[in-house]
């Protein structure tokens, strides 16, 4: 088949809602990179500067300007692929032009290899494989489920399957019977809250929304799971897809927006064309689009892929990438309730908490804030990974003892080993080690210790593991994702990189030590977004809990 | 009539605390303006008055009472009833360290002041919190691109801040668009369409990234010539002759000798801006090619040096000849834009009152 000419493309995208990251991706499958002669055409098409564009299409990881570009495997490098091997698989498959990536979140499995729209795992270069997500293994503690009821129903992934298991009652029911006002009662009510990190009660969030000025308004699933050692929404999509598009219908309701979108993070391929039938079978359902169930509610929902960015994972990154723009943090306030997508008031939800909302609406407030232990309101999704028995996405009672998740659910650590530090947040919440580790899994016990609970990413390292090492890496992922924007994190994450990596161990101890205390006060103080006040809880935990490894590190010059 | 009087009324008595002291300002003001009003000297790297605020250095971070963390103040609308401190310790510290970190990050702090009208932004600053310390020395951030042939902008990256003051003046002021960010994190750089020459991209060689860079790696070719040249820099306040806008600019100069063109931040008709015209093409002034005699064509048919009696001699007589031949009308002048507005005032002067015509003109005007 001959390919598609530049205007063909042009034309099929340049009219559609948010069309520069479609319209890139286009090319990019056409000719497996972006060529100048691209580039050019896309800058002439939508009417973007060529110099800006050439510097957006640069800010992505995955889009390649040179063959064999997309067709070149990408091999994950993350914290956890890195202890089992991820350095040595990428060395293996560097006369195919393999390069490496940041956590591709699919630390439950082995190592992860995107190659084109394909992403396989394995230990070693032959023994590749294509798989599908795993599905969470069934609650060990027997706790009731919100998000993960019925995940594990065959067929919960198909609009037949979905519907045979009490899907889309809770829509057909709001519409039928209820107000957009009292659908964001029955939020606020439940006490749901941003299951992406931040905690934003999000009822207070529609409520915004609904009350702000300006249309269109949008509902922008944020799907760009990019926290290292997170895996949870890739769970919930694959599993369980029209949870999150029912989400989002009754979000499009309870705020009167009647645009949707999905943005997935470039790692995820096979998840971008299950959504994509998704969202199709239920336009033919009438579930989505026009009239939908003859209410005359309007939703129309569109996917759009990401294309290697962690910081577009920040709600402001986010839309300016939807946009079209150079993807960095935007200054709030003002913030994306009231100007958002394309300065519109818009509600920007995790996929944990769209995914949460039917359920919510079927049961009830009082059932989803029951689920919680004693005072905590509801569940969260745990992607737990690393040196662990059962690794995997574990729904928890918010406020369930993390030794209870680690040693009951998970089956503790590996044969003779003990847990040497947990990970909070992914990444971004640093190390919790020691008598610390007696905590519970909520905010405000976390906190207690200087972390945060965050995304619901825990990685698991055992007493074999060299805690400097870890924090390096961890650090390199930050310095590699930020977005360069503001000083203090585009310059400190580099900083203390090079010093976690030894690059500065001529420095005498207490001064290394006064440098990387000063760069993570001021990082965390001043920073524009949260990944420059979030990365030095790495170093920050690993000088409370592993002096001595710090010590040892620095003896060696 | 009424309802609109109590709005003026209400929007008056807006007032915040600042550093103690009770400032009223009027809704819409970032609280750096404010602050820069009462003369709190919050330091800047990223901010140009003229520009959209960024929010990108920190440095003019402020503590805002009931805000966990400390604000970008250029980024921050002021609200009714805000206390803020605009210099603790805590924030005097953070500005320190975020200085000894863009330091560690150039190759120099010390540009010649040749280089551009805010060249000195960053040195000022890192010498005002003696912050050069040599603390947090790494790699250094950006790629010099001295290769590019302009004859107008040196492009010396090892001493970016990447604070985009230039993309930003380049797209908000000039409309451009000819440069972007490159990259991301430490590894950003300024470029134009694919990392080419600035002559193969839309720059138009105005020179505002040049005159908005606070740390010289953007630097006025033309001027840095006389680097070395001896003499203090002198700046003498004109107006660019060149067309009928009116553009203020400074005249640099060291000794007798003009040396470079900034443009008038404070000018009313530019406002910072020039075009390559005003900003670079002065050579002419003092060029070894400039006639230092008049010349007249005698009979040989040839050009002669000669006295400027012989050659207003010749001039007033081939002017006369013409008048009294077909008119007053019969003549034209057209002043040069490269003369100086002294001239093209005597120019017209002779126009109008000599012949008594208004068939004036100036090359720069159409």
């Amino acid at each position: 088949m001959p390919s598609e000419s530049n205007q063909a493309l042009i034309e099929r995208w340049k009219d559609e809602p948010a069309p520069l990251l479609p319209l890139l991706h286009a090319f990019h499958n056409r000719d497996g990179y972006l060529s100048d002669d691209a580039i050019k055409a896309v800058s002439e098409g939508l009417r973007i500067p060529l110099a800006e564009l050439f510097g957006t299409v640069t800010f992505y990881h995955h889009f390649s300007r040179e063959a064999p570009g997309k067709a070149a495997p990408r091999v994950c490098t993350g914290n956890i692929c890195c202890l089992h091997g991820g350095d040595e698989l990428l060395e293996s498959l560097k006369d195919k032009g393999a390069t490496p990536m940041p956590c591709a979140g699919r630390c439950d499995d082995m190592i992860p290899v995107i190659i084109g729209d394909k992403a396989y795992v394995g230990l070693a270069k032959d023994s590749l494989e294509h798989r599908a997500t795993p599905v969470p293994a069934p609650n060990p503690g027997g706790s009731s489920e919100c998000l993960f009821a019925h995940i594990r129903e065959e067929g919960r992934n198909t609009l037949p399957g979905y519907r045979a298991t009490g899907g889309y009652s809770a829509l057909e029911k709001t519409l039928k019977d209820s107000t957009p006002e009292a659908l964001i009662e029955l939020i606020t009510d439940s006490k749901l809250a941003g299951r992406g990190g931040a905690g934003f009660p999000t009822g207070v969030k529609w409520k915004a929304v609904a009350d702000a000025p300006g249309d269109p308004k949008a509902i922008v699933c944020n799907a760009d799971e990019g926290e290292p050692g997170c895996f949870k929404d890739r769970a919930i999509m694959d599993h369980d897809p029209f949870a999150v598009i029912e989400g989002m219908t009754l979000a499009s309701f309870a705020t009167g927006a009647p645009l949707g979108f999905i943005y997935l993070r470039y790692e995820y391929p096979e998840t971008e064309r299950l959504l994509e039938d998704a969202i199709e079978d239920a336009r033919a359902s009438g579930l989505i689009g026009e009239n939908i169930l003859g209410s005359g509610h309007t939703f129309h929902l569109y996917v759009r892929r990401g294309a290697g960015a962690y910081i577009c994972g920040e709600e402001g990154s986010l839309l300016n990438s939807l946009e079209g723009k150079h993807p960095f943090p935007r200054n709030k306030p003002p913030f994306p309730v009231t100007h958002g997508y394309n300065d519109k008031p818009t509600a920007v939800n995790n996929v944990e908490t769209l995914a949460s909302v039917p359920h919510i609406v079927e049961n009830g407030a009082e059932w989803y804030r029951d689920l919680g232990e004693g005072d905590h309101a509801g569940t969260k999704l745990i992607s737990l990974s690393g040196d662990i028995q059962r690794p995997g996405n574990y729904e928890v009672p918010i406020g369930l003892p993390l030794s209870t998740l680690l040693y009951e659910w998970a089956g503790g650590p590996k044969e003779g080993r003990t847990v040497q530090a947990v990970t909070m947040a992914g990444l971004s919440g640093g190390f919790i080690a020691g008598e610390d580790l007696d905590i519970t899994l909520d905010e405000p016990s976390i906190r207690s210790k200087g972390s945060f609970l965050g995304a619901g990413g825990i990685m698991v390292f055992d007493d074999s593991r060299d805690m400097v090492k870890a924090a390096h890496d961890a650090m390199n992922f930050f310095a590699h994702e930020s977005c360069g924007k503001c000083f203090p994190c585009r310059i400190g994450t580099q900083r203390m990189t090079e010093r976690l990596g030894g690059e500065a161990n001529t420095l005498e101890p207490s001064a290394w030590i006064a440098e990387i205390e000063d760069i993570g006060s001021t990082m965390m103080s001043t920073s524009a977004c949260g990944l420059g006040m979030a990365a030095p809880h790495v170093t920050k935990s690993l000088m409370k809990y592993f002096p001595e490894q710090v010590e040892a590190f620095l003896a060696k010059g | 009539m009424t309802e609109h009087r109590s709005d003026l009324a209400e929007q008056k008595l807006s007032t915040l605390t600042l550093d103690g002291e009770l400032v009223e300002f009027t809704k819409g003001e970032t609280i750096y303006e404010i602050a820069n009003r009462h003369r709190k000297e919050v330091p800047t790297l990223c901010y140009d008055e003229r520009l959209e605020a960024f929010g990108a250095c920190r440095l003019c971070v402020v503590e805002v009472e009931g805000i966990r963390n400390p604000v970008a103040s250029c980024t921050t609308a002021a609200t009714d009833g805000m206390v803020i401190k605009t210099s603790t310790e805590a924030i005097e510290k953070h500005r320190k360290t975020l200085l000894e970190l863009v330091a560690s990050e150039n190759r120099n702090v010390d540009v010649n002041a040749l280089s551009g009208y805010s060249s000195q932004e960053m040195t000022i600053l890192v010498d005002r919190y003696s912050a050069r310390t040599g603390r947090f020395s790494g790699k250094q951030s950006g790629t010099s691109n001295t290769g590019d042939k302009n004859p107008f902008i040196l492009r010396d990256y090892d001493n970016c801040i990447s604070c985009y003051r230039c993309v930003r003046v380049c797209a908000e002021r000039e409309g451009d668009y000819a440069i972007n960010v490159m990259n991301r994190g430490f590894h950003t750089q300024i470029i134009t369409e694919f990392n080419n020459d600035l002559r193969d991209s839309n720059c138009t060689f105005c020179g505002q990234c040049v005159q908005t860079c606070p740390t010289g790696a953007l630097g006025d070719k033309k001027a840095l010539r006389d680097a070395d040249t001896e003499g203090e820099i002198k700046k003498t306040r004109t107006i660019c002759p060149y067309c009928g806008v009116g553009c203020s600019v400074d005249m640099l100069s060291k000794g007798d000798k003009i040396v470079g063109i900034q443009p008038a931040m404070d000018g009313p008709a530019n406002e910072g801006a020039l075009c390559i015209k005003g900003q670079y093409a002065f050579d002419f002034i003092q060029n070894d090619d400039r006639l230092a005699k008049p010349l007249v064509r005698r009979e040989d048919g040839e050009l002669h040096e000669c006295e400027w009696d012989e050659a207003l001699d010749r001039a007033a007589e081939g002017f006369k000849k013409v008048k009294d031949q077909y008119g007053r009308h019969a003549v034209y002048g057209i002043a040069s834009g490269r003369a100086p507005h002294e001239a093209a005032y005597t120019m017209q002067k002779y126009i109008r009152a000599t012949y008594g015509t208004n068939y004036i003109d100036n090359c720069s005007r159409s």
